[in-house]
């Protein structure tokens, strides 16, 4: 008979989304994750506010974990990575390594939700043509989220509030050259969420957003777009940067102001690139293991991404989250509570067929 | 065998982002050597391999690159012969003092990458199969391609991409070279001489006869060696953290001058190929005040060392305009085989040939403990032989 529980790879907000509701449908969930703490990528790196309602990051992820941790149903195992499986949909046999002491166990579960999410772009992978190894004052949008967390957004090099800042939008994302043709779907969300963050803590300050096209989709243009503007006056303004340099103690920043049609050097103090989402190494590893179908960028493939978006091409295996490509958090939640429902549905029907 | 590097030092690759930064091979574009030897299995071409001895160097994303020492066929630089022939002339100077054999060829056929990136000329198949043809050549010789110019040694590897994922450009140009009775011949690598100076960096240094302890530069890496088919370009990750090619700056490490960095290191030397030909005023407006300028105010340095034709070209010969106009500009430039050869104690003027050179180059000279009044002596003595018809021109012999 198959058995009743079902395996959740990583706990971030997909993985504790899946395995709470998972717990609540009455199966058993077992959550393993890398890290030695529980909330995924907002919680390593210091996400401050959520983009959607503005809510505390850290606050509503430990509202998450909670669900987790305070539920009978489920299993947390720290520290640990999936290094092989067996067997199939309804009978898998994952092994699962506690990391640095050798311990491993074997974990039987009629199905398998894979939430191993995103990492962001290193911007100083392909082209160093914006110096973030190069100048303390150009970070990238995860940087920028640990200092708004802390209320101390400051220029690096000097620890002083800066008085300009700038964002670069699109910095690995919708980028033929370098292979992510994708679109990271939350950057400019997350962009203006700072920029107005930047200004409620720093009044004085002014706040550029240089970009391609901004994608401010659903009501995150009235939420965040338009107040941006409006309220905040960040200055939006539609370009290029092709260079960052250093000018005395600024950077200068560099480009064509393409609504202008003139070039244009804008000095700056602290520079934010807007990174990018590509596959984590947990997504990389866990589609090894599996056999996972990887698409042309190494995300999950997903064969019918818009009917049905948490299935993937190993039967009894479902994918929540930015493991699958770009998502935002309401994508991510989403998908979690529809890949929990199926999975839990496919290991009951296998059940009653096989009894 | 492996090459021990030289250090510059860039902490923030470990400090700064939450995960430390490495080179991963996964994150590269397509790896070009399984194509070329699977189309060699196809019977499509012939691949040259890299002859023994050779060094492995790392690229970019941490792949590994085989850079030959020796039985090299010197593909030279049209505006380096034209221009500044010191510099090809050092090139073949390390060789010699290195006990390297080569091959100086003299029916290398120009590779027409000027014009093609100046938007002004030629086609793929045109352009294909003169990149073929000088491979043909080379390998009928049994020596192996090594490319002098930065232009060409791009060019070629972007034909490269071209041969490999079309049929019908490669049916064209075997048509071509069936015309002229030449093989289909692709290299194992496609090789830039600066690869091979980074390669042999440690033995030039051990030769090494002229202390460079008190010799600042700034390097000006060229944008044709490492922004195209950029995978391809030797990296470090002792040399700016593996943030910049490795190329040239290990080169001055090693010889124990100081690299002295500057913010438009990325930037073009502002040669621009379109612009050299149709718009020299902003070349010669780019070059002094975008990089010598910015080199002069930041780091002072007392030579800019770079590896490519139209980079010591512009950047030498742009500075008499800056200098007419009051601008603080000023700096020596040259090749890193110059600026190795004299390391090794070549002669300033027999074999680097400075005299070629624009910019006032005499104070780091003395720098270098060269006394170049003596040396032009020497080469004054030289020419007086050449004027009496008692030699047609000067040999290895005679410059030492």
């Amino acid at each position: 008979m198959a058995p009743d529980s079902i395996l959740i790879i990583g706990g971030g907000p997909a993985g504790l989304e899946a395995a709470r509701l998972v717990g609540d449908l009455g199966a058993k969930a077992v959550v393993v994750e890398k890290r030695d703490h529980l909330g995924g990528t907002p919680i390593a790196e210091n996400y401050a506010a959520l983009t959607h309602g503005f809510r505390d990051a850290e606050e509503a992820v430990d509202e998450m974990i909670r669900g987790v941790t305070h539920n009978p149903n489920v299993e947390v195992r720290l520290g640990s990575e999936v290094v092989a499986s067996e067997g199939g949909a309804g009978d898998f046999k994952v092994t699962i390594a506690k990391g640095g002491n050798g311990a491993s166990e074997v974990v039987n579960a009629g199905a398998v939700i894979v939430a191993t999410g995103f990492q962001h772009f290193d911007p100083g992978r392909e082209t160093q043509m914006y110096g973030y190894y190069e100048y303390d004052d150009v970070i990238t949008l995860a940087d920028a989220e640990a200092m708004l967390k802390h209320h101390k957004f400051v220029k690096p090099s000097n620890g002083q509030a800066p008085e300009r800042v700038c964002f670069i939008q699109c910095v690995g994302s919708r980028d033929r050259q370098i292979g992510n043709e994708y679109c990271s779907k939350v950057c400019c969300g997350i962009s203006s969420k700072q920029a107005i963050e930047i200004r409620q803590q720093l009044p004085n300050s002014k706040v550029f957003i240089f970009y391609i096209d901004m994608r401010m989709y659903g009501y995150w243009e009235n939420e965040i777009y338009w107040p941006a503007q409006e309220k905040y006056h960040v200055q939006y303004v539609k370009g290029i940067i092709t260079e960052i340099i250093r000018k005395g103690d600024r950077l200068l920043v560099r480009g064509e102001d393409t609504t202008m049609g003139r070039p244009m050097e804008v000095p700056m103090d602290v520079v934010v690139l807007a990174v990018g989402m590509e596959p984590s190494r947990g997504t990389k590893d866990v589609a090894k293991v599996f056999g996972i179908k990887q698409n042309k960028y190494n995300f999950i493939d997903v064969p019918h991404e818009a009917l049905d978006p948490t299935a993937t091409s190993v039967p009894g295996v479902f994918v929540a989250g930015a493991a699958a490509g770009p998502k935002d958090l309401d994508d991510s939640i989403g998908m979690a509570g529809a890949a929990a429902a199926k999975a839990v549905a496919m290991v009951r029907k296998l059940a009653r067929v096989s009894a | 065998m492996t090459a021990t590097a030289g250090f510059i030092p860039y902490d923030a690759v470990n400090t700064k982002s939450s995960r430390k930064f490495e080179r991963q091979a996964e994150y590269a574009p397509e790896d070009f050597h399984k194509h070329v030897f699977e189309l060699e299995a196809e019977g499509e071409w012939i691949v040259q391999r890299v002859p023994d001895p050779y060094v492995e160097v790392m690229t970019k994303f941490g792949r590994k690159k085989k850079i030959p020492l020796e039985l090299t066929w010197h593909h030279k630089s049209c505006g380096q012969c034209g221009h500044i022939p010191g510099y090809s002339t050092s090139i073949f100077w390390l060789n010699r003092k290195l006990n390297f054999k080569y091959l100086d060829p003299t029916d290398q056929t120009s590779c027409t990458a000027w014009n093609y990136y100046a938007s002004a000329t030629s086609n793929a198949a045109a352009q294909a199969s003169v990149a073929m043809r000088n491979f043909a050549a080379a390998y009928e010789t049994g020596y192996y391609p090594i490319i002098h110019c930065g232009t060409s040694y791009g060019h070629y590897k972007e034909v490269r991409e071209e041969m490999m994922h079309h049929a019908e450009l490669r049916h064209q140009v075997r048509d071509v070279l069936k015309k002229l009775g030449k093989p289909m011949v692709m290299p194992e690598e496609i090789v830039h001489y600066s690869e091979w100076v980074h390669a042999v960096r440690d033995r030039i240094a051990a030769q090494q006869k002229r202390s460079f302890a008190n010799i600042s530069v700034a390097v000006h890496p060229a944008c044709h060696y490492y922004k195209l088919v950029q995978e391809d370009a030797i990296y470090d990750p002792d040399i700016y953290g593996g943030q910049r090619t490795a190329t040239v700056s290990a080169l001055i490490v090693a010889l124990g001058a100081e690299v002295r960095d500057y913010s438009t290191w990325f930037d073009c030397c502002g040669f621009g190929f379109r612009h050299i030909l149709v718009q020299r005023d902003f070349t010669r407006s780019f070059a002094t005040r975008r990089k010598i300028q910015v080199m002069k105010e930041e780091a002072n340095p007392d030579v800019v060392i770079t590896h490519d034709t139209g980079c010591v070209t512009t950047l030498d010969k742009s500075q008499f305009v800056g200098q007419a106009h009051g601008l603080n500009v000023g700096v020596p430039v040259m090749s890193d085989a110059q600026f190795a050869a004299l390391a090794m104690g070549a002669h300033p003027y027999r074999v680097c040939q400075l005299h070629w050179h624009s910019t006032e180059y005499r104070p780091l000279l003395e720098k270098m403990g060269i006394d170049h009044e003596a040396a032009w002596a020497e080469f004054q003595e030289d020419l007086k032989t050449l004027k009496s018809g008692e030699k047609e021109y000067l040999t290895w012999e005679d410059v030492g």
